[in-house]
This record gives structure tokens, sequence and C-alpha cells, in this order.
């Protein structure tokens, strides 16, 4: 069902004025990749407040040390970046695995992360990069580490009528990998997705951050897997070691796109898959 | 439509008025508030654009919006409004095909020909922006354009056609 009103402010400023006056079952509309779909499967509120047209969301800052990217980017326009290519090469690389071009032209990455789902691959690209979620409620900010924002599936930690302003993210050296298994080679929601970033110095693994996608019900940070790997360098046995690690690390469910023992045994894969490309990168 | 600082489209007699500029020219449609831009071209007699899956999967409901290939499918036809719309009659006619649907034909790479709107529209962007693309290049762009019937091989063959004729259509400019 869609709503019968639709919403459209110009500014921050005039969207904080206007929602009080508006219908209390109320949700944002961005890039609608996720929300038409809900639409079409049961109720998707009220009244749709259209986001897209926000300058204040589309915001990119660059500092000496860190990153900001406005929720309302789409994941072209990011992929696109040198910025992002330089500094968030996992982002950069789950892209082209993320549905198709013409979807990636609508879909923002702040409504992939919004919409709450363990499989999104703009999320599980950002987790491994130590990206922290900046939220806005009226004047009111708050900034959380990513993986925290996530409380179950569909659970977010957002407010009422709160909004992902955007995401932080730290200058770290690293190289990443991002290994998605899906239906097909590229376009599809993932079975499994397992992204690595990990900064090596003297061969060794100075900081690694493993995540993962559509194995447990938010997106999984592969802690004990990363810990392992502190100090020690990239060869077939700490490898096949912390793979299994993670593999252990993951609660997967049996659902449409595929079974809860196959996800599990793939992440041992997919992990082994990234660290290997870490390791000869 | 009122048009002040928050814009709230509400509808009148339960339809909003959108104005948007489709393949060049002004237009105006009456839309239901939860209907779609593909649905709002359909009914409006530009159906060119295709309905395959209605869910985003297919892409036969591509569109050039606001620059680029976008799916009216997932549009809500009321955020159309003050958009630019290209669709399959702004590239080319029966009479006056655009070198891309001759490429299409010359190559055979039409057989029902549902998929083939979404798969102009996509193949397009791409060479407006690499002129002279690889196979990885055009397989990528073509990623969200599905077809059930060719198997995509005279497609893909379809572009490098179109890549060629392009350019000497430039060359002899
Ligand atoms: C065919 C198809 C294939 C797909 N493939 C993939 C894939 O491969 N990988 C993947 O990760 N996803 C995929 N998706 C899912 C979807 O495209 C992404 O999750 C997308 O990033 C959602 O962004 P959006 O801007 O379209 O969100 P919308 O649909 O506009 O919004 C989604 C939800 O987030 C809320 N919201 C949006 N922006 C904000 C904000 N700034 N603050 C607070 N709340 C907000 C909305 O109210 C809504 O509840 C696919 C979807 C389709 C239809
Ligand atoms: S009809 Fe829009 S993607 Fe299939
Ligand atoms: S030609 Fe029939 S779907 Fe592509």
């Amino acid at each position: 069902m869609r709503p019968e009103l639709l919403v459209r402010p110009s500014s921050l400023a005039h969207l904080w004025k206007t929602l009080p006056s508006l219908p209390r079952d109320r949700r944002y509309l961005a890039g609608g990749t996720d929300l038409m779909i809900a639409a079409s499967h049961g109720h998707a509120g009220d009244c749709w407040v259209d986001i897209s047209g926000l300058k204040e969301l589309r915001s990119f800052r660059e500092t000496p040390s860190s990153l900001f990217i406005g929720s309302g980017l789409t994941i072209s326009a990011l992929a696109e970046m040198p910025a992002v290519k330089k500094w968030l090469p996992a982002l950069a690389l789950a892209a082209p695995h993320y549905a198709s071009p013409s979807l990636r032209n609508m879909a923002t990455i702040g409504g992939n992360a919004a919409n709450g789902s363990p499989c999104a691959d703009g999320v599980c690209a950002l987790c491994s990069e130590k990206a922290s979620i900046v939220l806005l409620l009226k004047g009111v900010k708050r900034k959380l580490p990513l993986p925290a924002f996530f409380l179950g599936p569909k659970r977010t930690a957002l407010r009422k009528d709160e909004l992902i302003l955007g995401f932080e993210v730290p200058k770290w050296r690293h190289v990443s990998a991002y290994e998605k298994l899906g239906p097909r080679s590229y376009f599809g929601i993932s079975k499994v997705s397992v992204c690595v970033s990990a900064e090596i110095s003297g061969g060794v693994v100075k900081e690694t951050v493993i995540s993962c996608a559509s194995v447990a019900p938010v997106p999984l940070m592969a802690r004990k897997a990363a810990e392992f790997l502190y100090g020690r360098r990239l060869d077939e046995g700490t490898i096949s070691e912390a793979a299994a690690l993670a593999e252990s690390e993951a609660s997967p469910i049996t659902d449409t796109r595929s079974e809860a023992g196959y996800r599990k045994a793939m992440v041992r894969v997919l992990a082994a898959r990234a660290l290997a490309k870490i390791a000869a990168a | 439509m009122k048009k002040n600082k928050t814009e709230s489209l509400t509808a009148e007699k339960g339809l909003f008025t959108i104005a948007l500029t489709l393949n060049g020219r002004p237009a105006e449609f009456r839309v239901k508030p939860n209907e779609f831009l593909l649905d709002a071209l359909r009914a409006h007699g530009w159906k060119g654009t295709k309905k395959g899956c209605d869910t985003g999967d297919c892409g036969s409901c591509a569109v050039m919006f606001n620059g680029k290939p976008e799916l009216a499918c997932m549009i809500p036809a009321v955020t159309a409004h003050g958009s630019v719309v290209g669709t399959i009659e702004g590239v080319g006619t029966v009479d006056r095909p655009h070198p891309i649907q001759e490429a299409f034909v010359e190559a055979g790479g039409v057989q029902c020909g549902f998929c083939i709107p979404g798969m102009v529209i996509s193949a397009k962007h791409l060479l407006e922006n690499v002129p002279d693309p690889s196979e990885a290049e055009i397989k990528k762009a073509l990623d969200g354009n599905l077809c059930r019937c060719t198997g995509y091989v005279k497609q893909i063959e379809a572009v490098k056609i179109a890549s060629k004729k392009l350019r000497t259509r430039r060359a002899s400019k």
C-alpha cells in the first residue's frame, strides 16, 4: 500500500517545522528502492516525506583524519569519488556487487543502513572500514559506531523521526577485499558477503576488521577472527584458522535465498578468499 | 499544485498535477498519489517503456531520469515533478531509428523485444560516457537488463556495432 500524501521539504529546517503537522505513521523516502518493495508487500506508512532533495544530506567532506559521507549520496555517486577509491577501498569494491547500475543511481547509502537489513552491502563495507553513523533529530546530533546501530532484523537505533545525517569514517591505511556470494556473479541480494579491511605492516597484521552480511540477525563483526590475526603473518595456516573462527561466529538462518548450513560453511570459504587476496595485495 | 517552502503535494480530487520535461518537451500529467512514473507514462500514451517485474529486478522500465538511467517502476510519479525524463520514444522512431536501435536489429539482438527499450537506454548512457567500451564494460552496463529470449550474446555484439556506427557518424560530422 502506498500512502496518499507526499511531502517534500526544501531544507532540514523546513523538515523539522513540517513534521508535527503530518500523519503519525510517516516514512522518509530517499531512493525508494527498499520502501517501494515494502509498499508492495504491505503497509508502508500513511505519508512519505521525500528527503531526496535535501542538500544537507548529500554533503561529502574530507579532513586530514576522516571522511564524512552524507546519507543521501547514491551508491553510484560514491563509487565514482576519488576520495572513496583512495580511503574507502571496501566500499569501492562492494559497489559493483550492489544491485544493478540503474539501481545504484537511485539507492542511497543512508537508506541501505536505515532499512536495517543484515544483507546490506554498503553497510557491510562501511563496518569493515570502522565507520560511525551520525544521527540527527531536530537540533540534536548523536554518533554511534555503525555496528551498534543495528539491533535486530529490520530494527535499528533510529528514534521516531530521527534522520541519518551520514557516516564518519577514519582515514587509515588499509587494503580491503569484498567477497559476495549471490544468485549470480553480479546483481542480486547476497546469500553471504564477507568484507575484510586490514593494515599490514612489516608483513604482520597491525589491524584487521572483518564484517559479514546475511549470516546473523544484524551485520556481523567477526571479532574473534580479527583478534586472532593481530600481530600474525597472513599465511595458509593463519588464514585457515581465522576463517574457521569467522565461521564459528556466524549464526545464519534458512530463508528464501539460502540455507543456514550452507551459509555458515561459506563464511569460512569467503573469509579465506578475502584474506588470501589481502595477503597477495 | 501549491508550491511553497516545504512543497506539500496534496491531491486535488484525488489527483496531483506534475510538470516535467519529457523527451525534451514540457509535459503535464495528472497522477494518483500512489502511482509510479512507469504507470503514469504508460497511462499517458508513452508505452515504449515496459513493465517486466514492477519490483526493480528486470530493467525493462529504465528511463533517463535527470541524466542517469533509473527504474521508472520505483519512482513515485509525484517525485518526478520538476524532473527531466527521457524514454525510448525520445531515442528514435521506426522511421528514424537511432544507430543503437539499428545495431540491435542488425545484430539479431531482438526477439520478443520486451527488454529492448531498457537495454537501449542503458547502452546509450554507456556509449555517451564510454564511446569505445570493452566487452566487460558492456556487460557491466547491461547488468541490470534481464532478457528471457536471447542469451545476451547478440545484444553485447549490438553494443559493439553501435559503438562503431557512432564513431563513424562522429567522424563524418
Ligand atoms: C532489485 C533490487 C536489488 C537490490 N540489490 C541490493 C544489493 O545488491 N545490495 C544491497 O545492499 N541492497 C540491495 N537492494 C536494496 C536497496 O537498494 C538498498 O538497501 C538501498 O541502499 C536503499 O536505499 P534507498 O535510498 O533506496 O532507501 P529507501 O527505500 O528510500 O528507504 C529505505 C528505508 O530507510 C529509511 N530512510 C532512508 N533514508 C533515511 C535517512 N537518511 N534517515 C533515516 N531513515 C532513512 C526509509 O524511511 C525506509 O524505511 C536492492 C533492492 C532492489 C529493489
Ligand atoms: S519493471 Fe522496473 S525493473 Fe522490472
Ligand atoms: S528479447 Fe525478449 S526479453 Fe529480451
